[in-house]
């Protein structure tokens, strides 16, 4: 089954492009239902797929190493949640959220895959509840955009905007970081 | 090879539960035939038994503890061993006694009883001149001796000599045992402090010379803390002839190793105002340095107890700063340090040296450099009016200010930027590690502001009286 354009138009990425290219974009897209704890994507691998989420909530985390009793270790650390709102998750997520949860009518994960044709997944997503999602390949996608090159300005603007978010978020992390540095080493 | 089948091999694990059940409720009437059965209420009556013995064997178990508690006893106690001999002894030179000198213990009970006995009647017969001896033998044995009595016979006076020997082991242990628990007592310096007068006090860890000068300044002081506890090993009647004769301070001793963290804890260091560590000469010969490590060992224990407790450290070699400053001392205190300056200004400055000795130096109460709070009025007015203030109402010179800074935040320093999962990693593992996220407070000086500089408060005056 496909997704309706109204359903394609809620998230984020394609708010701005005409309900008619909605269709079209929707009609390369089928519908899929995922199960809590099936993953979505797994960091570290490459692809060139965005899922487009429009019911239930997944969990976006990454490994780290930290810390334990037994010495170093890596370890999955969730970083957010996010959610649809319309419609809502059809379940209660099967365990509590540790950290923030965004709420959103539909999302998109995976959007840079727009961009580059092998990237690389920088975390790793499962689902929280059982999760109806569709996936956007790449190539599906270029050729929309080949015959209807309006449609490219707004998304990419989008994906853009939270390239250079996540690039503002990075530097101030790298500030963050450099300060507990050298804050540490000179206790 | 091992041939024994394994455990797992006896047990059949086709037998359900519901099985087994089923099987017993078949036989059911067998059960309760057998049970009716003489033998088997034989055999009830056996545990019964069985049940009475635990009981006696539960108290001579209690005998046999007590027994055992007697046994530890005599093992373990000298006096105790010595005594019990010394008792066994007595006993049997008081029967070698009677039997020897007879016929004179039984005069002297007939003399000293008149004419009733308790075990003889009319007449003392051998118990009463038994007990008679043994209370003989007690009496010389304490070294008391009324002297009514005394043996004739060589026999007799030999087993006197054992009875007035023995004595002295007894006097003695019993001497050295009442000795060894005072002077246990003195010096673990068992006297507990009592908590709810210590709040905002003063401890000195460490003894040197320094200590009644810094004790006398203080006292002098009458804004100062009047509670103040040492925490040295150095001999406590030193301690005592120094810290008598203050008109204010309430002075303590703890005689232990400061460097230990209950021994600390014994001065309420998480109460304290101030602690001051300074190098310890307790116990060193003249010519040997006290030993700094101590210092920094104590500061990081201090600070383990309580991260605001305000350590002033005071050390004699400058290498040791370093450690100090990773220990998070708040002050560190090196006394050499002025000595350059001071002997440069005599040559470039005449006069400065002289001008500073009698500004340190000074000890007359109300005199010299003080710091003293600022009227909360004042605050968020200019330099030159606190000064005019100072100086109109009280005729005191303003020379600078105290500045209290806040200490660096970590936590207000990330503030909100970046992401939330990378700042409280930062903060959950710099705390993990021990790392205190936040500096402390300290104090800066500011010396004559220009004019238009503003006060908030923050800052306290110093001021020349």
């Amino acid at each position: 089954m496909n997704p309706t354009p109204e359903q394609i138009q809620k998230i984020n990425h394609f708010s701005k492009v005409p309900m008619d290219m909605c269709k079209k974009i929707a009609s390369v897209v089928k519908i899929q239902e995922c199960q809590p704890k099936d993953a979505l994507l797994t960091e570290g691998d490459t692809g060139d797929t965005m899922v487009l989420v429009f019911q239930g909530q997944v969990e976006v985390s990454k490994n780290m190493m930290v810390k334990t009793a037994s010495g170093l270790t890596t370890s999955r650390k969730p970083i957010i949640r996010l959610e649809t709102t319309d419609p809502p998750p059809a379940s209660d997520p099967i365990t509590e959220p540790t950290v923030f949860v965004v709420e959103a009518p539909a999302f998109g994960i995976g959007e840079f895959s727009l961009v580059l044709d092998d990237a690389i997944r920088t975390a790793h997503v499962h689902a929280t509840t059982s999760v109806k999602y569709g996936i956007l390949t790449l190539e599906d996608f270029s050729n929309i955009v080949k015959e209807n090159p309006a449609i490219g300005g707004s998304v990419y603007f989008e994906v853009a905007k939270s390239a250079v978010q996540n690039l503002a978020t990075a530097s101030a992390d790298i500030s963050n970081l450099t300060q507990a540095f050298f804050f540490a080493l000179t206790r | 090879m091992n041939d024994n089948p394994s455990p797992e091999q006896f047990q059949d694990p086709d037998v359900s539960t519901t099985e087994l059940d089923e099987v017993i409720h078949a036989n059911k009437d067998l059960y309760d035939k057998l049970n009716k059965l003489p033998e088997i209420e034989a055999l009830e009556a056996i545990t019964l038994e069985d049940e009475e013995k635990e009981d006696d064997r539960e108290k001579s178990h209690l005998f046999l503890e007590a027994l055992n508690n007697l046994k530890d006893l005599y093992t373990e106690n000298d006096l105790v061993r010595y005594a019990a001999w010394a008792f066994v002894l007595i006993l049997v030179s008081t029967s070698a006694l009677t039997v020897t000198e007879y016929e004179m213990f039984k005069e002297s009970v007939t003399g000293d009883v008149g004419e009733t006995f308790v075990f003889g009647g009319d007449e003392p017969n051998w118990l009463d001149t038994y007990f008679h001896t043994f209370w003989w033998s007690i009496v010389t044995f304490t070294t008391v001796g009324y002297g009514d009595v005394s043996p004739e016979t060589h026999l007799g006076k030999f087993l006197t000599i054992i009875i007035m020997l023995l004595n002295f082991g007894v006097v003695t242990l019993l001497g050295g045992a009442v000795a060894s628990v005072l002077v246990a007592k003195r010096l673990t310096g068992d006297d507990t402090l009592d908590e709810s007068k210590f709040n905002g006090h003063l401890v000195i860890a460490g003894w040197n010379s320094y200590v009644p000068s810094i004790l006398k300044l203080i006292d002098a002081n009458k804004d100062a803390t009047d509670e103040v506890i040492l925490v040295n090993e150095t001999d406590r009647d030193i301690i005592q002839r120094v810290t008598t004769g203050y008109e204010r301070l309430d002075i303590h001793h703890i005689p232990e190793n400061f460097t230990h963290e209950s021994v600390l804890r014994k001065a309420f260091l998480e109460k304290a105002g101030a602690f001051m560590i300074l190098p310890d000469n307790s116990g060193l010969l003249p010519h040997e340095e006290p030993d700094e490590d101590k210092t920094v060992l104590t500061c990081l224990t201090a600070k383990s107890i309580s991260e605001s407790c305000n350590v002033i450290a005071h050390v004699l070699d400058s290498e040791t700063v370093s450690h100090l400053q990773r220990a998070n001392a708040n002050e560190i205190v090196i006394p050499d340090e002025h000595v350059p300056h001071l002997l440069a200004k005599h040559v470039t400055d005449p006069g400065v040296p002289q001008f500073f000795d009698d500004l340190i130096l000074q000890e007359e109460k109300d005199k010299g450099l003080q710091e003293v709070k600022i009227p909360r009025s004042l605050n968020g007015q200019s330099h030159n009016k606190i000064s005019a203030f100072y100086k109109f109402k009280y005729n005191w010179l303003l020379v600078g200010y105290a500045i209290r800074k806040a200490g660096f935040s970590l936590d207000d320093q990330m503030g909100e930027s970046g992401s939330p999962l990378i700042r409280s990693m930062i903060k959950e593992q710099l705390e993990g590690a021990g790392v205190n996220l936040t500096s402390d407070e300290h104090v800066v000086v500011e010396i004559n502001p220009p004019d238009n500089y503003t006060i908030d408060e923050k800052h306290s005056a110093l001021v020349l009286r």
